[in-house]
């Protein structure tokens, strides 16, 4: 399951169930994500296609490092959050 | 001790944490980073709870197009400088008080000397690299940090103890690019009113804060969440604190 926060969420709905190839890392489902929603991509992704740096990726609500983890494979039930930091006061 | 108009003017709060946890208040110094949307609803509450010294600092003028929002300035205020209408409204809510107001921009030159004698710090700005500056400072001086930010229906907020906690670099490594946010004064309110009771139960000492836990909420489908965090071992700012 992927639970979307801030902006995200306006992108992907608050809560999304997505199947995935077994084996299936973390990049591969913010890859079908990006796929299936494009102002996702946009907005999560740079021009060269990698994950913005300021992104906050959580698994099972504990933060993993985008820049280390992302071939991370997900188990059946994993839930990843998505999050781009608020920046306004 | 407090005097008898103390007694009155906080006794309904009095009732939650004692005359102890008031003059604890009353004690205390607050450095308040803006006096925007945030700072509005921080600065308002603090000084009506008794916090006994308020510094405030903001380097810009009242803009009409703030005025949704930053309830610490009124219409007539449009032109003059934010920290002159800030200590005007927190010395009408609450004369018993000191206030400081100051027109600075906070920058690593000067923020050691803005944080003299302060015992807490309010984060209500609206950007990550001077976010990074109190976070750096309230590690060097080992004084919480409540930070609080919102983009428009939305908002973070966590409470930041030097030393216990992850702290802002741990848990926001990079800053986000800046842009012109939309915003709501209601939910400034949210936020602001959150990082105020987080400063009030850790001088008082009640209750359970937001230590390490990033609280979100979401107005626009009327949600809160948090997010376990923790420290970074090889975190920049905070690995040899």
């Amino acid at each position: 399951m992927v639970l979307a926060f801030a902006s995200f969420r306006e992108i992907l709905g608050k809560e999304r169930v997505l199947h995935l190839k077994e084996s299936a890392t973390v990049k591969d489902l913010l890859d079908d994500l990006a796929a299936a929603r494009p102002p996702f991509k946009e907005a999560a992704f740079d021009d060269t296609g990698a994950l913005r740096d300021y992104v906050l990726l959580m698994v099972n609500r504990k933060r993993i490092d985008p820049t280390l983890d992302l071939s991370r494979p997900l188990q059946e039930g994993d839930e990843l959050a998505v999050f781009p930091p608020l920046a306004g006061g | 001790m407090l005097n008898d108009a103390e007694k009155k003017r906080y006794s309904r709060q009095i009732r939650l944490f004692g005359e102890d946890g008031q003059e604890r208040l009353l004690r205390t110094s607050v450095f308040i980073a803006g006096a925007g949307g945030l700072g509005s609803v921080i600065s308002l509450y603090m000084a009506a709870a008794g916090f006994g010294k308020i510094r405030i600092c903001d380097c810009d003028t009242v803009e009409l197009s703030n005025l949704n929002r930053q309830i610490l300035h009124g219409s007539a205020d449009v032109g003059r400088a934010k920290a002159k209408s800030a200590y005007e409204s927190l010395t009408d809510i609450n004369p018993e008080i000191e206030v400081e107001a100051l027109l600075e921009t906070i920058s690593e030159e000067n923020v050691d000397q803005l944080l003299q004698g302060c015992d807490i710090i309010m984060d209500a700005m609206d950007n990550f690299p001077v976010r990074y500056l109190l976070n750096r400072a309230a590690l060097q001086r080992k004084i919480p940090l409540f930070h609080g930010a919102i983009s428009g229906y939305q908002g973070q907020a966590t409470t930041i103890i030097p030393g216990k906690t992850a702290c802002l670099a741990c848990i926001f490594p990079r800053a986000p690019p800046a842009s012109v946010f939309p915003a709501l004064g209601s939910t400034c309110g949210v936020i602001g009113s959150i990082q105020v009771t987080e400063a009030v139960k850790y001088v008082t000492g009640t209750g359970k804060l937001l230590e390490n836990r990033l609280l979100f909420w979401d107005g626009l489908n009327g949600c809160l969440d948090e997010m376990a965090c923790e420290r970074n071992s090889a975190c920049r700012e905070c690995r040899d604190s």
